[in-house]
Order: C-alpha cells, then sequence, then structure tokens
C-alpha cells in the first residue's frame, strides 16, 4: 500500500489525512500548517523538528507518518501561545535562551520531555537531554540557565 | 523525501513474520526506530520496495530477567536501556554505551536491534554486548534460532540474518559478582557524535585470577570485532600493569582499523591501546573492590 | 543567575530608562511559542517547488547537459541550464546601499561551460511538487571532461599550476607597510618565526537557505527570502535584467546568518523560475545543499615572524597570509583587507609588514564569516604573542601588557582610533575570572590560555556605508520604527526599539518595528561587519531624538518652560524638575498632529567615508572604529587519548555600552561555542575539492555536551560610535576564542598544535614529537 488516511492527533486537533507511505511526519505536520516545527537537516542530527508523541519527544524527520497512526502529537506550538505561554516557554524568553530561534522548538520540545520524566535533573542530565539539539547562536548558556529557571521553580527553589 | 515503497504496520510478531516470508523476491527492509534507515533511505543508499514497520509491535520491547539470562526485546529503545535498573545492574557497559549515544530524540527511538542490524562497525551498543557475550535471536514463521553476536556479522554491513528473519531478541548471562563491565567511546564530540574508537571489557575473576577476558573493539575493523589474542593474554593470570600494557598492545595490533575523516588507523591503534589498557586496569580494579567489599 | 560582571566608565550618562537594561527581546517570545515565521514557512496558491542540481566534479568541462528526460517527467514545469541564462554573471559585488567599489564575483549563475569547483549549480528545476523535482534531479547526466584541478593555495601559486581565476590564481590582496621593518629586525635580541593553519569552517546556521518568489500584479518580481542583505535586490535585478525598483526582496527573520547569507543565496534561482514560469516558486535547501551552496570560512596559512628585545619590546613583525578563496572571488579582496590590518593585532607595532593573498583554488569559494578574515589573523597573532613570551622567558600576560597599543597610538593603517582601547582591562579581568584551577591527576593535564582581540566594526570606510531608519509615534502613544535591517538572530529589531523607547519616553512594548522590506522600509544596509547596531541604531535615534525634539517644543510650549527641561518618560512627559506638570505622552501626540507638527521622522545616519587604503603602502583608515576584547580558557587535555575538555570560558569586552546585556552576553556565549568548535571540532574537508564532510553529523558543531557554561565580562566604556556609546560585539565575541583554547592547549601538553583544529589526534602526534 502506498497511500492511505491517517487519523492522528496534533496540539489536541483531530486530523484525519491521505498520506503517501514514504512521507515522514516533519513534511506531513509542515504541509498541515504547523510550521512551528522545523527542518533543519532531515536525518535526526539537528533536533529543530523535535516533537513529542504521547509526550515523548522524537525527530519528526526520522519518523514516517503511518506509524504515529492514533497517536498524540505536540509540537511547541501545542505547548502555548503567546497569551498563555507555558512556563518553559516564557523561561525561554525571559532568560534570553532564544536568538534566532530556529531551534527553538525543538530544543524546548527535548527540554519539556526532559522535565515529565526527570522533574530534578542535574546539569548533566540537562546537557544529555539537549545533546541531540544543536544551537549555533547561544552557546547553550542560557538555554541551560532558562531550564535550570524552570526546575527552580517547579521545585520550590531546590536546585541538584 | 523522495522515495517510494510499499509499507505495512504488522500488529502483532506473528504477522510481522509472515508479512516477512511473504517477500516474494521483492527488496523488503524492516524498520524500527527509523534513525539509522530512514537516513540511508532518504540518501538513496538503500532503495527498498517494501518496509515492514515494528512500530506496533509492542511484545518486541521489554527487557526481562528469566532465571540466569538477561533479554532485552529487540524493538528496545535506547532511552529504555537507560531507565533500567537491571540493565545498570548487569550490563555496566551497555548501560555506559547508552549514555554517550546521538541524542535524545534519537536515543528514544533508536532501538537495540537496529543497532545491531545497521551493521555499522562504529554501532554503539554492540561493543558492550559483544563482551557480554550476548546472543541474537532470530525468528522467522517457521521458528527461532540463537546466534552468538560474535558469529553474526560475517562481513562489513554483512550478517548471518536471512532475508525472511527478524532479530527479536538479544539476551546474555547475568554476569555474576566477580565480573566487571567497562565501556568508553572515543569520539571527536562529546554529544551526539559518531564513534572514532569504542571499547568494551568484561573482566571475570577468582582467587586473584583473571578467569574471563572479553575485550570488544569498535569501530576499528570492518565490523565490531574482539580481541581474542589480547583476551587469551589476560585469561589465567593475574593482571599486573605490565601484563595489562602487553595485551592492550596486542589489541591495537589485533585491530584492522582505516583512515577516514574522523581519524587516521594510526590514532585508532593507539586509541585501542590506551583505551583497552585504561578498561581492563579499570574493570580489574572494580573486582578487587568488590572482592575486598565481600 | 547571570554569571555577568559588568563594569562600566564613571562617567556614562545615567538615568537611563530603557537602555541598559536586560530587557526580554521583543521577538522572543513569538520564537518560544512557535508563532514566528520564517522565510521558509510561507507558501502561495499554485506554487511551484524548485531544485538547484550541482556538479560532482570539481574541475572540468561540462561537455553535455541533457535535460529533456527531467523536461519531458510529468509535474515538471520548467528546467533551466547555462544555455538558458547566456548573459548572466552573478553580480553581487560589496553589497550595500551605495558601495562606492565593487568586486565581480566572476561566476556564471549556471555553468556554462566550465565547472571550476564540486557543487557548482548546473541547471534549475522547478516542479509541482518536491517529490518530483528530485527526481527530475536524477534524470539529468551531466557529460563532463575532467580538467586537472588544484586544491591547495601554496600549489596554486606555482607557475605550472592549473589556472583557476585571475592571473596565477591571485583573486586579491592586500599590503600593509609601517615603519623599517629591517631596522626593527636588526635592533631585535629574538626572532621567532612560526606557521599557523587554520580550515574551511562552515556556519552551520540551523535554517538552510530558503525563498518564495512571486511575480505580483504590477509586474514586480517579490522574494520573500532568508538573507542579511535585502539589497541584493539590485543583484537580482542586474542578474534577471529589470528595472531595480521591480525587484522587491523582504525578509523574515533569519535564522542564523553569520555571514553565509551575507552573499546572494537563492535569490537569483528563484527570480529567474519565476520570471519562466510565471507561478510563484520555493526553493529550500536540504542541508547537504546549504553545505555545498554558499562560501566558507577562508582556510588561512600564516607565517609570523616577529623581532623582539629581551625586555619584551616588540621591534618588528612580517605577517603574510596565504588564503584559499577558492573557485570564485567573492568577498576575498575584503577578507583581505580585513587580514591584513589586522595583522599586528590589539599591540603597538611601528615597524610592520602585512601581505595578505587570496589564492583561487578549485575548492569551494570562501567568502564572508563572522569575524571576516581578522579572525583567522587572530588565530595567529595570539599564539604568536605566547610563543614569543616564551622565547624569551617572560609571563604571557605580562608581555602582552608591555606591547598594547594605547590611547593615542596610531594602528597599522596609520589611524588614531576615536574610541578607548581597553585591551588590558579586558585581558586582566578574563584572566582572573579563571580563578582556581580545577584539580587533575595522572594523564590528564590542565592548560590555560588567554587572548585578546581588535575587530573593526561597521563596514570598511572606503564602501561609504549609510543607514535609513523612520521613527513615528501614534495617536494612542505608541511608536512605531521602520528599518530595512534584517534580524539574522543577535535582537537587531529589539534593539532598535529599545533605542527609540529609551528616546521617547515609552516602554519596549510600546514600539512596533516592521523591517526587512527592501521595497517598504527605508533601506537600513547590511546586517554584516558588526555594523547593525552601529548603524542602523545610530539612524533610529537620529530619527527618534527627531521626533523627540518636535514634541519637546510643543510640550514646553503647554508648560511655558524651555524645551530642554522637558522630559519624557513612562509615556508621560513632564518638566524634569517638576513632574508634577505632566501629561500623558499620548495626548501631546493628539496635540501635535491636531496642529500639523510632524509626528515622524526618516534619518540617515553616515559612516566615515575615506577613500581605499593606499595601493603603495596599505596606510589608510579601514573601519570606522574598532571593538576590544579578550577570551580567556581553562581545559584538560587527555595526553593518553588527545581528548580536549574545556572546563572554563570566560568572554570579557568592551562594548561601549551594552544596549541590553543580556543580548550581549548571548553574543559572547555564542561566540565563544562558536569559537571553541573552530579551534577543536570543526572542518569542512575536501579532498580534490569534493566535500566529505557533508551534513551535520561529520561536520562537528559543539553540543550541550560539549561547552562549559560561558562566563561574560562585559566593561562598558561608553566610548564607541553607536549609539549611546555602543560599540560592536558580533563578531569580535568570537574572534579571541580560537587562539585562547589553542594557547590553553599548548600551556597544557608543552607543545604548540599550529594547525586548528586541534584534534585528539593532532594532541597525540605532537606529544609523540615531543618525547
Amino acid at each position: 500500500m502506498r497511500e492511505k488516511a491517517i487519523v492522528f492527533e496534533v496540539n489536541e486537533r483531530q486530523h484525519c489525512t491521505t498520506i503517501p507511505s514514504h512521507r515522514t511526519l516533519l513534511e506531513v505536520l509542515r504541509a498541515l500548517g504547523y510550521v512551528d516545527v522545523k527542518c533543519g537537516c532531515e536525518k535526526g542530527d539537528c533536533g529543530a523538528c523535535a516533537v513529542l508523541v504521547d509526550g515523548e519527544a522524537i525527530d519528526s524527520c526520522l519518523t514516517l507518518a503511518w506509524t504515529v497512526e492514533g497517536r498524540a502529537i505536540t509540537t511547541v506550538a501545542g505547548l502555548g501561545n503567546s497569551n498563555n505561554p507555558h512556563p518553559l516557554q516564557a523561561a525561554f524568553a525571559r532568560n534570553g535562551a532564544i536568538q534566532c530561534g530556529f531551534c527553538t522548538p525543538g530544543v524546548i520540545i527535548a527540554s519539556e520531555s526532559l522535565l515529565r520524566k526527570t522533574p530534578n535533573p542535574s546539569d548533566d542530565e540537562i546537557r544529555f537531554a539537549l545533546s541531540g539539539n544543536l544551537c549555533r547562536c547561544t552557546g547553550y548558556t542560557k538555554i541551560f540557565e532558562a531550564v535550570r529557571e524552570m526546575v527552580l521553580t517547579r521545585s520550590g527553589g531546590v536546585l541538584r | 523525501m523522495f522515495a517510494e515503497f510499499d509499507l505495512e504496520m504488522p500488529n502483532s510478531l506473528d504477522e510481522a513474520v509472515l508479512a516477512l516470508a511473504r517477500s516474494d523476491g521483492i527488496e523488503t527492509l524492516t524498520l524500527a526506530g527509523g534513525s539509522s534507515l530512514m537516513v540511508d533511505i532518504r540518501a538513496r543508499r538503500v532503495v527498498p520496495e517494501r518496509l515492514i514497520s515494528l512500530a506496533r509491535i509492542n511484545e518486541l520491547r521489554r527487557i526481562e530477567i528469566l532465571g540466569p539470562r538477561i533479554t532485552i526485546g529487540s524493538r528496545t529503545t535506547v532511552s529504555d536501556i537507560l531507565r533500567s535498573n537491571q540493565v545498570a545492574e548487569h550490563g555496566a557497559a551497555l548501560a555506559a554505551s547508552a549514555e554517550v549515544f546521538a541524542g535524545q530524540m534519537v536515543r528514544n527511538v533508536a532501538t537495540v536491534a537496529g543497532n545491531i542490524a545497521c551493521g555499522s562497525p562504529a554501532a554503539d551498543l554492540v561493543p558492550p554486548l559483544l563482551s557480554l557475550d550476548a546472543d541474537v535471536v532470530l525468528t522467522n514463521a517457521s521458528g527461532f534460532r540463537t546466534v552468538p553476536l560474535a558469529d553474526y556479522f560475517t562481513g562489513f554491513k554483512q550478517d548471518v540474518r536471512r532475508p525472511d528473519e527478524l532479530i527479536t531478541a538479544i539476551s546474555w548471562d547475568v554476569p555474576g559478582a566477580k565480573c566487571a563491565n567497562r565501556f568508553y567511546k572515543l569520539a571527536r564530540r562529546k554529544g551526539d557524535a559518531i564513534t572514532v574508537t569504542g571499547v568494551a571489557v568484561t573482566l571475570g575473576a577468582a582467587n586473584g585470577v583473571c578467569t574471563k577476558a572479553r575485550v570488544a573493539l569498535g569501530a576499528v575493523a570492518p565490523i565490531v570485532m574482539r580481541a581474542r589474542a589480547a583476551e587469551a593474554m589476560l585469561e589465567g593470570s593475574t593482571l599486573t600493569v605490565e601484563l595489562i600494557e602487553e595485551a592492550s598492545l596486542k589489541a591495537a595490533e589485533e585491530c584492522q582499523p582505516i583512515d577516514d575523516i574522523r581519524a587516521s588507523a594510526d590514532y585508532r591503534r593507539h586509541a585501542v591501546h590506551m583505551l583497552t589498557r585504561r578498561l581492563v586496569a579499570g574493570a580489574w580494579a572494580d573486582l578487587h573492590l568488590a572482592t575486598e567489599v565481600s | 543567575m547571570s554569571t555577568t560582571v559588568k563594569i562600566p566608565a564613571t562617567h556614562l550618562e545615567t538615568g537611563s530608562r530603557q537602555v541598559g537594561r536586560p530587557l526580554e527581546r521583543i521577538d522572543a517570545k513569538g520564537k518560544a511559542v512557535g508563532s514566528t515565521r520564517y522565510a521558509g514557512d510561507y507558501v502561495m496558491p499554485d506554487m511551484l517547488h524548485a531544485k538547484v542540481l550541482r556538479s560532482t566534479v570539481a574541475s572540468a568541462n561540462l561537455r553535455r547537459l541533457d535535460v529533456t528526460k527531467a523536461r519531458a517527467l510529468p509535474g515538471v514545469v520548467c528546467v533551466l541550464t547555462g544555455a538558458d541564462v547566456p548573459k548572466h554573471m552573478v553580480s553581487t559585488d560589496i553589497p550595500g546601499q551605495t558601495g562606492s567599489w565593487g568586486q565581480n564575483t566572476g561566476q556564471p549563475i549556471l555553468v556554462h561551460d566550465r565547472v571550476r569547483y564540486f557543487g557548482e549549480p548546473l541547471a534549475l528545476i522547478a516542479s509541482e511538487s518536491r517529490d518530483i523535482a528530485e527526481r527530475a534531479m536524477t534524470l539529468i547526466e551531466p557529460e563532463y571532461e575532467p580538467l586537472p584541478g588544484v586544491f591547495d593555495p601554496i600549489e596554486a601559486l606555482k607557475p605550472e599550476a592549473p589556472l583557476v581565476q585571475g592571473v596565477g590564481n591571485v583573486v586579491a590582496s592586500q599590503m600593509v607597510r609601517k615603519g623599517d621593518v629591517k631596522h626593527g629586525f636588526e635592533t631585535a635580541d629574538v626572532i621567532v618565526e612560526r606557521v599557523y593553519r587554520t580550515q574551511f569552517i562552515e556556519h552551520a546556521f540551523l535554517e538552510p537557505e530558503v525563498g518564495l518568489s512571486w511575480i505580483d500584479e504590477n509586474d514586480v518580481i517579490n522574494i520573500h527570502v532568508s538573507t542579511q542583505v535585502i539589497e541584493h535586490f539590485r543583484v537580482v535585478a542586474d542578474a534577471v535584467g529589470l528595472p531595480y525598483n521591480r525587484v522587491r526582496i523582504r525578509g523574515a527573520l533569519v535564522g542564523g546568518g553569520f555571514g553565509g547569507k551575507e552573499d546572494v543565496t537563492v535569490e537569483i534561482y528563484l527570480a529567474l523560475l519565476a520570471l519562466a514560469t510565471r507561478r510563484p516558486v520555493r526553493l529550500e535547501y536540504t542541508r547537504e545543499d546549504s553545505f555545498v551552496g554558499h562560501g566558507k570560512r577562508h582556510p588561512f596559512v600564516m607565517t609570523y615572524r616577529t623581532g623582539v628585545k629581551n625586555d619584551g619590546t616588540i621591534t618588528a613583525l612580517e605577517a603574510k597570509f596565504i588564503a584559499d578563496a577558492g573557485a570564485y572571488v567573492f568577498l576575498s579582496p575584503s577578507v583581505m583587507v580585513y587580514a591584513a590590518t589586522a595583522a599586528p593585532g590589539p599591540y603597538k607595532i611601528d615597524n610592520l609588514i602585512a601581505d595578505a593573498k587570496a589564492v583561487a583554488t578549485n575548492n569551494m569559494y570562501t567568502s564572508a564569516f563572522r569575524g571576516f578574515g581578522a579572525a583567522q589573523a587572530c588565530v595567529a597573532y595570539e599564539q604568536q604573542m605566547d610563543e614569543v613570551a616564551k622565547a624569551i622567558g617572560m609571563d604571557p600576560v605580562k608581555f602582552r601588557r608591555k606591547n598594547y597599543m594605547r590611547a593615542g597610538d596610531r594602528t597599522a593603517t596609520g589611524v588614531v582610533v576615536p574610541s578607548a582601547i581597553w585591551t588590558e582591562q579586558c585581558v586582566d579581568q578574563a584572566w582572573t575570572a579563571l580563578g582556581e584551577p580545577v584539580e587533575v591527576s595522572g594523564p590528564i593535564k590542565i592548560g590555560r590560555g588567554v587572548a585578546a582581540c581588535l575587530q573593526g566594526y561597521g563596514r570598511l570606510t572606503s564602501l561609504h556605508d549609510t543607514s535609513e531608519g523612520w521613527v513615528g509615534v501614534e495617536r494612542d502613544g505608541t511608536v512605531t520604527v521602520r528599518s530595512g535591517v534584517t534580524d539574522i538572530g543577535a535582537g537587531q529589531v529589539s534593539a532598535l526599539a529599545q533605542i527609540a523607547a529609551e528616546v521617547l519616553g515609552v516602554t519596549l512594548q510600546d514600539v512596533a518595528v516592521y523591517n526587512s522590506d527592501s521595497a517598504v522600509t527605508p533601506l537600513a544596509g547590511t546586517t554584516t561587519a558588526t555594523r547593525a547596531l552601529y548603524m542602523t541604531g545610530n539612524a533610529i535615534r537620529q530619527a527618534a531624538e527627531a521626533v523627540r525634539r518636535r514634541l519637546a517644543q510643543r510640550a514646553a510650549k503647554a508648560f511655558n518652560v524651555p524645551p530642554d527641561d522637558i522630559d519624557m518618560a513612562f509615556s508621560k512627559v513632564f518638566v524634569a524638575d517638576d513632574p508634577a506638570q505632566s501629561m500623558a505622552f499620548r495626548d501631546l501626540v493628539r496635540i501635535c498632529a491636531a496642529e500639523g507638527i510632524h509626528c515622524s521622522e526618516l534619518a540617515m545616519f553616515c559612516a566615515p567615508f575615506t577613500e581605499k587604503l593606499n595601493p603603495e603602502t596599505g596606510q589608510g583608515q579601514v573601519h570606522p572604529d574598532f571593538s576590544y576584547g579578550a577570551h580567556a580558557i581553562e581545559l584538560t587535555v587527555d595526553t593518553e587519548t588527545g581528548e580536549i575538555t574545556v572546563i572554563k570560558s570566560v568572554g570579557a569586552h568592551d562594548v561601549g555600552r551594552a544596549i541590553n546585556p543580556a543580548a550581549v552576553e548571548g553574543q559572547i556565549e555564542g561566540g565563544a561555542v562558536q569559537g571553541q568548535g573552530y579551534a577543536l571540532s570543526e572542518e569542512m574537508i575536501y579532498k580534490e575539492g569534493r566535500l566529505m564532510t557533508p551534513s551535520l553529523s561529520e561536520y562537528l558543531i559543539p553540543t550541550a555536551m560539549d561547552v562549559p557554561q560561558v562566563k561574560c565580562i562585559i566593561l562598558e566604556s561608553g566610548s564607541g560610535l553607536g549609539p549611546f556609546g555602543a560599540k560592536g560585539i558580533g563578531e569580535a565575541a568570537l574572534t579571541p576564542v580560537a587562539a585562547a583554547i589553542a594557547n590553553a592547549v599548548a600551556d597544557a601538553i608543552g607543545v604548540r598544535i599550529a594547525e586548528l583544529p586541534i584534534t585528539p589526534e593532532k594532541v597525540v602526534n605532537a606529544l609523540r614529537e615531543k618525547e
């Protein structure tokens, strides 16, 4: 079979769309208008296309769209919006963790995925969780600061 | 992505092996996490006509200990390994290799079997598994067979798996307390990098004598290889600094590295020497410590 | 938990309300929540998808390019080859709005007959889908007649070398002559000569090149594109033979530039295909396309010969640079000017010879990259400073202190710098901030290094650079800024909002900036050369101040005080000494509007205009001004494996005035990590011209696991030529880092690896040779 209708959810919205077998999730999401998911390399090197699938961060460029049938996808725009940003998004903006912003959607998704599993990560755990997200502008310093601030807020001020 | 293939999404292992059996000469590949295969398809290094995705076969995603064996289902991801206390306890080198494996998103999808099946001599999980004497379980429609990982690879990107077979599990004997297992990956970058040289070492000891030695080397030969001559030098002896040095030099002699953009063959041999020395000495110290504690 | 230490000059004007505060940038939230639209996020109905077919050989005659099969493929709408665009050359020169001199790249838009580098564009395809375009690519089979190539600039200088470009393959050169070098060397006690080498470097911005073009109802070609330079509309117009006012470039927030989006990227291809098909066309590079599709940082071979007295006084310097220009000229001439004139670094060297040559080869062409030749020079001059210090047995920081150029001293080209020179403060601060060394044992060795730099900000003064900007106030008290400036991620736009807010006494949230449209926003010039804040910031400040003056005059009338007594802050207008006399800013605007008082202003800021450097001596003004800074590094080296771990990384820079300190830190931190990649892991490897590192898994920029928390020390001399005394930081942040790392490695292992990148393998080999 080379084409079929797939049902899946993106940012709490149901989609049913006909997709060829070779389409990646990245291609499908962007074609559906989720252009907050960025394409930086299409081979899993840069992490700009990261999305959450049932809460776990994956590179959408390495994922065939058919394989997410029936699953729930969250892109960075699904975490919050400018009127009501997700606390992590607010922390990134406030800490200057964003420069050109092209890596940001992926970095925030990877950070969120980390914090959902490890609410109080060490510095090394933060670095490890973000090692698949390349950033060429910030030098990562303020990204670490933003994630740490988030941890601090959530843990009521206790940092490991 | 420009490609054309049939994509099948079996719901169970039975469906998957039946689908594989129905290949009829059509170039068929199995797709697990996709972190390696999707890259190859996009680059048109492989042009499959048919893909069988394992995405829905959750029965293959498990880590369990049955008696003396620890078994990892083939679709277990690198992140699953990182979260597993059993692997941390019974496969320290494997856990260590997962800690230097790609980036988070890739770790969340890349599978143990995929890392073996991709056939890369730089595959990070393979040296640790080789050092643990792991077996590979291959399943087809008529049954399964078990192949020692040491016999699995036959050449660069070549293996004993038949077209109708699926890797379904990897298993090894739970190492005893008198066993130490270490791994180190040397790369050009600390995060998310292709291995320049990876070395995994398992040592067993009894009464101050090394009873078992495994030295597995990654990215220094067409396949991930065992440094068998070095192992033979270590087994049956009490390890001294001199002996470890000699065995490490032997391992460097045994490997067959090439020059590539990451490093020269010469440097890789040097790295094998240094890392083997360091890991064997470290593992030996682990054993010594374990002895003292017990 | 900022690690920044701010050291302001005592005389800085105080009381600013917006400038100098680490405000959240106005573009930050949209980027955080994914609502920012980049150039690649736009589509149009009936849009075609384009691809560029490139050569897979580096030096050949193109015998035949049969595109019949590709044209016949259903869904392919257009295939263009060199034969279809016969007269076209990439006429990019020195981009900008005035450019008093130019330099043709010499490159045809599509290959006509000769292929000079791997990846040179052969054909353009437009089709109904990306899949079809990719399939069409496989249906075109170029036939080549291989030609001998030359892949090393030193080889290319030999008389028997194949000719790639120019005369004897030299495509650009710059010399500087100052004082009496012969005499200088005669008076030296010690002469140190060393050769330093750097590599091809890729910008690796996260957003590959992308654009969308369409022809509108007025026959204007519109191109929505990711670029540092919207002024390329003229280059596009020249290339396709249209009047300048019929090409409109609409920029977007750019997903990283670093010089890699300074030359034309996809614009000309998009224009040609839109004209040929009369349909909208989208062209998005893959990462692989991007890696072969834009120029790299020049690799340099730098020979330094320094004469020094035993007391540490430098008596003479002879510096020779040979740079690989690759197959076409592009910005090599300007890069050579930067390099040669930066040859002595921030040191007073009265007897100087510097010669820089850019040599054509069949490698990828090289062009702009953050630091622009001055960064390569720093790799050499700062390693050389350590080597000379070692040769005379002097502490490297003390040796530097003895030789710093200070206020009133003349630069290599004989100019007195108009601003403060705080090199010493920067070096001392960075060096001290390293604190206590970490403890190491066994095969792990610790090393420390420091490097100082100078980096011009603002484009070459011979280019006669200008920037226009518009500021207007609205009747609800909000402020609108219009500027052509492109924002490549450093906060260029946000800084303009901050400046306008400061001058007009409103908050950052009250300012909206409309930017980067060559047809409707005033042309601000390029976002290159650390000029955006300096040039555009000054233009916006001028415009805002003009508006403020008119408003203040009217307010003065209302309050019956002289205009100078009027202050504006917190969206109020009041008498400075008597704040009770006040009115809302918006009420004042309404009054002015009702009375026909002009509430907006278009201003133009001009950099100093000079002639080109004296052709005999290289003397004359090069840059409007210089930034000075330093970087210090502590690292460990595993002497068994050669692995290097950077432990501490401290950048200290005099930025004149930090308009937004958080943004300044961002530049220093990002520069520190780019510099670390330059020093340790990054290298575009070409083998016989063919790229061996075609993706981000082979070309290794640092990851989150590779870097320390960077520490920033912001010094504020208040002496810069930018708005509120600002200097530039964009390029200077990177420039000294690689040399500091190289010096730290040499300190750790006692032997210098004079060729970047310093790989584990080179460390091991150097240690073996030492034994």
